[in-house]
């Protein structure tokens, strides 16, 4: 490795809270050599996106300071640096892209005007210089017209556009180092690609040294030249990334590889389709041609002449007792209006959904009182789904109350046996959300579900929030009590690797419709439509020999020139 | 994942020793309570007898706060006042808050044309001057502190359900709304039990800084002859009086003012280290 760009030995970051020091770093080491990509994994509160924010000694709280080591940055330590000198560096020299570009974007200021914006201040050029090198710059990040497009505000944008926009954003001073927090999270993962292959286009272009932090070990496998494995501030395996995949030395590291849902468990696949392909059988749920219409925002001003826009457009659906299928699709594809419309919750445009025989259209009374005593959900966000003010025993009770399956005398029994169900000790009765992790939020919320004692659960998006070892263990449950209760399960989520590991059917939704439909094997094995042939290849492998998009160019999908 | 200790866990004294704000205004709430309760004990006159030898007398060992043209002593006056605008700040913020409470709850959970009865009725009040509005129901309902506590009834609910009806509208669409509707609870039960208690957090405080325009408006209207009658001690009706010898008498404006000013004061660290407490952001 040539001389390294940045140089960070024994940085240290303490927390002073409440008299008590917390050490949030713990005496990080390593360099980040020329054109060179480093990969900081970890899961949340592992200090990832703290060791960044204390390069740039942006950190969070008065009460968080660098209180050791040292980052040397062209022969200068950033940490003596003041607050003067230290503008001079960010965005100068080092450019920062954060996770959620809608927030990080001023909503009215002109994406053109943003870029230029850096230029003019960090390179001093005049307005009209920094115009013509702002479209330059958004041209590079892949906007199609940039002369025309210099012109239009964040919202105008998709997520991936407004990601793009942040890239140009931090590349408009013409940094030698970018630092990319998260910056595909938010995203679908068929611009999530495009926006990793932007990234290693603009380091193979400019030179540039690229920190990317990122959850998913399968991001840093296609991208990255290096990893850094993290975990409670302390640095636990640094090394190529090669070696690092497939001899890791930190059993904390074997295990993040083992919760990659992109691992195949060979083992559970062939015996996960029981019963459910009984034709006998009665299905549980049937859906018929089902409409969601919302009306657009916006136009409903004078009554008539309203604008609609369909969410789901023309599904047909049919889920045996007994099966698990997984609903997969981008945002947008009205996976989650469907999960809604099967529930009661959304009104049906047109079209029928028939739940264990009672039709929802037609005899909405009756069907709604079955749906609400035989079906659950559980949601994507633990913290929102859950009230803050009532403690888990309490809301496993009120539920327990409602439901009027189990005696009064034995509701509080329950409440335990459920807890056990789930794998929550039974203190976790008296506990609230707020003092709860987000793995555990998701476990109450599931005892939520069961409590109901349902035929039917709907899972949507349930661990899209959640870390990959405690997504692993948040499958695992569902696996386990889908075996042992008998339950159907609706599997809602845009990663298609867990859906591929929990379920014996997938589903896949594009714009409204089902493009896709069929056993997990086939429909991966042999997609059939070409979206989702993208999604899947649009998975980052854990297998760094895959290439990302699997050799698809993005002009043979017609939905990635949309983005 | 740290564990954060929650608010029920954490004993009062430890809240209040934290929060130096919610302590201090506390203290002096809890400090005029007791006055009041204690009022015919502390008073050492009683607060309408006249004493027409000693008009008009300096603060002095005999008379505290000295005493006003009729005699009276300023003292007991202001510890006897305590009672009646103490009664005024609870009684005047408590309806409206019940009632704005109720009505926001109701507008925001529903939505459509429940939402938009309220919220124009809302818009009709706040077309009308505050003091303007509260004068002419005063005046058509007779004087007296009774027809004042209406009057703010009738009023002041509409900043309670303004509050509540937008914290509803967001916390409606949140999950565990939808999952309370989707396992099958009642309308009232989600309102009440489920939204209710995370929207209220935010009218808990602005009923303590209400609390302070109440009393200075139960001030104001007893000044103006419309509230507290003559002879009863009421520190608004007490500065009305003294007003005409502002420049001989002093002490006759200044303790029931200043009585009127901490107790305000109170109120308003009240509501700011609840503001901390509940963590509101305003």
């Amino acid at each position: 490795m040539s001389e390294p760009v940045l140089s960070i030995r024994d940085m240290t970051v303490d927390a002073l809270l409440d008299g008590e020091t917390r050490t949030l770093i713990d005496a990080v080491s390593f360099d980040l050599g020329r054109g060179e990509i480093l990969g900081l994994v970890g899961e949340s509160g592992s200090g990832k996106s703290m060791i960044c924010r204390a390069l740039v000694q942006l950190l969070p709280s008065k009460a968080i300071s660098i209180t050791g080591g040292s980052v040397m940055l062209g022969g200068r330590d950033l940490t003596v640096l003041d607050e003067d000198a230290m503008r001079a560096v960010r965005g100068a020299e080092i450019g920062m892209v954060f996770q959620n570009p809608t927030s990080h974007l001023d909503p009215v200021m002109r994406i053109g005007d943003q870029v230029a914006e850096g230029i003019r201040y960090h390179q001093g050029k005049s307005r009209s210089d920094a115009k013509i090198m702002a479209i330059d710059i958004l041209a590079q990040v892949g906007f199609p017209d940039p002369q025309r497009q210099y012109d239009n505000y964040p919202h105008e944008f998709s997520g991936g556009m407004r990601q793009r926009a942040m890239i140009a954003v931090a590349l408009s001073c013409n940094p030698e180092i970018l630092i990319a927090d998260e910056p595909t999270t938010a995203l679908d993962v068929t611009i999530q690609a495009q926006i990793l292959k932007l990234l290693m286009d603009l380091r193979d272009a400019r030179g540039l040294s690229i920190i990317l932090i990122t959850h998913d070990l399968g991001i840093v496998a296609q991208t990255c030249d290096r990893i850094a494995v993290l975990r409670h501030g302390q640095l636990l395996e640094l090394g190529e990334k090669r070696q690092v995949l497939s001899a890791p030395q930190h059993a904390y590291t074997v295990s993040l590889l083992k919760s990659h849902p992109s691992m195949l468990e060979e083992s559970i696949l062939p015996s996960s389709k029981p019963a459910a392909l009984l034709t006998t059988a009665k299905p549980l749920l049937e859906i018929d041609d089902l409409v969601v219409r919302f009306p657009m925002p916006g136009l409903g001003l004078f009554k008539g002449g309203k604008a609609h826009v369909a969410a789901v457009n023309g599904v047909s659906l049919r889920v045996m007792p007994g099966e698990t299928v997984g609903i997969v699709g981008e945002s947008g594809s009205g996976k989650s209006t469907l999960a809604r419309a099967i529930l009661g919750l959304t009104p049906l445009s047109s079209g029928h959904i028939s739940f264990d025989g009672l039709d929802l259209a037609q005899q909405r009374r009756e069907a709604l009182a079955k749906i609400r005593t035989q079906a659950a959900m559980v949601f994507q966000d633990p913290y929102n789904a859950l009230n803050p003010r009532m403690s888990i025993g309490a809301m496993l009770a009120e539920v327990l109350a409602s439901q009027n399956k189990v005696p009064a005398s034995r509701i509080a029994a329950r409440v335990h046996e459920l807890l056990d169900l789930v794998g929550l000790d039974r203190e976790f009765a008296t506990r609230r959300p707020q003092s709860m992790s987000g793995g555990q939020c998701q476990r109450a919320g599931i005892a939520r579900a069961l409590a109901v004692d349902p035929k039917l659960i709907i899972a949507d998006e349930c661990v899209a929030a959640l870390d990959v070892t405690i997504q692993a263990q948040i499958i695992d449950l569902f696996r386990d009590l889908k075996s042992a209760m008998n339950l159907t399960l609706l599997f809602i989520a845009h990663d298609l690797a867990i859906v591929r590991n929990l379920c014996d059917r997938v589903v896949v939704m594009y714009r409204g419709q089902i493009v896709e439909e069929g056993r997990c094997e086939d429909v991966f094995a042999r997609p059939q439509h070409a979206y989702t042939a993208a999604l899947i290849a649009a998975i980052p492998d854990i297998d760094p020999d895959k290439p990302l998009m699997g050799g698809l160019s993005a002009e043979t999908i017609p939905h990635l020139l949309t983005a | 994942m740290t564990t954060v200790a929650t608010r029920r866990n954490v004993p009062w004294s430890r809240v209040l020793g934290r929060n130096l704000t919610l302590a201090t205004g506390a203290g002096i709430l809890w400090l005029f309570l007791m006055v009041a309760i204690a009022a015919p004990l502390i008073a050492p006159y009683d607060p309408i007898y006249q004493d027409a030898a000693v008009r008009l007398a300096m603060p002095s060992l005999a008379h505290l706060f000295g005493t006003d043209n009729f005699g009276r002593d300023i003292f007991s006056r202001v510890i006897w006042g305590t009672r009646i605008d103490l009664q005024i700040a609870v009684i005047g913020v408590l309806f409206p808050f019940l009632i704005g409470t109720f009505i926001g709850t109701i507008a925001g959970f529903f939505g459509g044309i429940v939402d938009t009865i309220f919220m124009r009725l809302v818009d009709i009040i706040l077309a009308f001057p505050f003091l303007v509005l509260m004068l002419s129901i005063i005046a058509i309902l007779g004087t007296g502190l009774s027809s004042f506590y209406i009057a703010m009834a009738l009023v002041g609910w509409v900043s309670y359900a303004r509050l509540i009806r937008a914290q509803m509208l967001v916390l409606k669409n949140s999950d565990y709304a939808v999952a309370a509707v989707s396992l099958g609870f009642s309308r009232s039960r989600i309102m009440f039990r489920h939204l209710l208690p995370n929207a209220i957090a935010g009218s808990i405080v602005f009923s303590m800084s209400d609390a302070v325009l109440v009393l200075l408006n139960g001030a104001a209207i007893s000044y103006l002859g419309l509230g507290v009658q003559p002879p009863v001690a009421e520190w608004g009706v007490m500065v009305a009086e003294g007003q005409s010898f502002i420049t001989t008498a002093w002490w006759i404006t200044v303790f029931p003012g200043l009585s009127i000013v901490v107790l305000a004061f109170g109120f308003s660290l009240l509501g700011d280290g609840l503001g901390e407490w509940l963590g509101v952001r305003e």
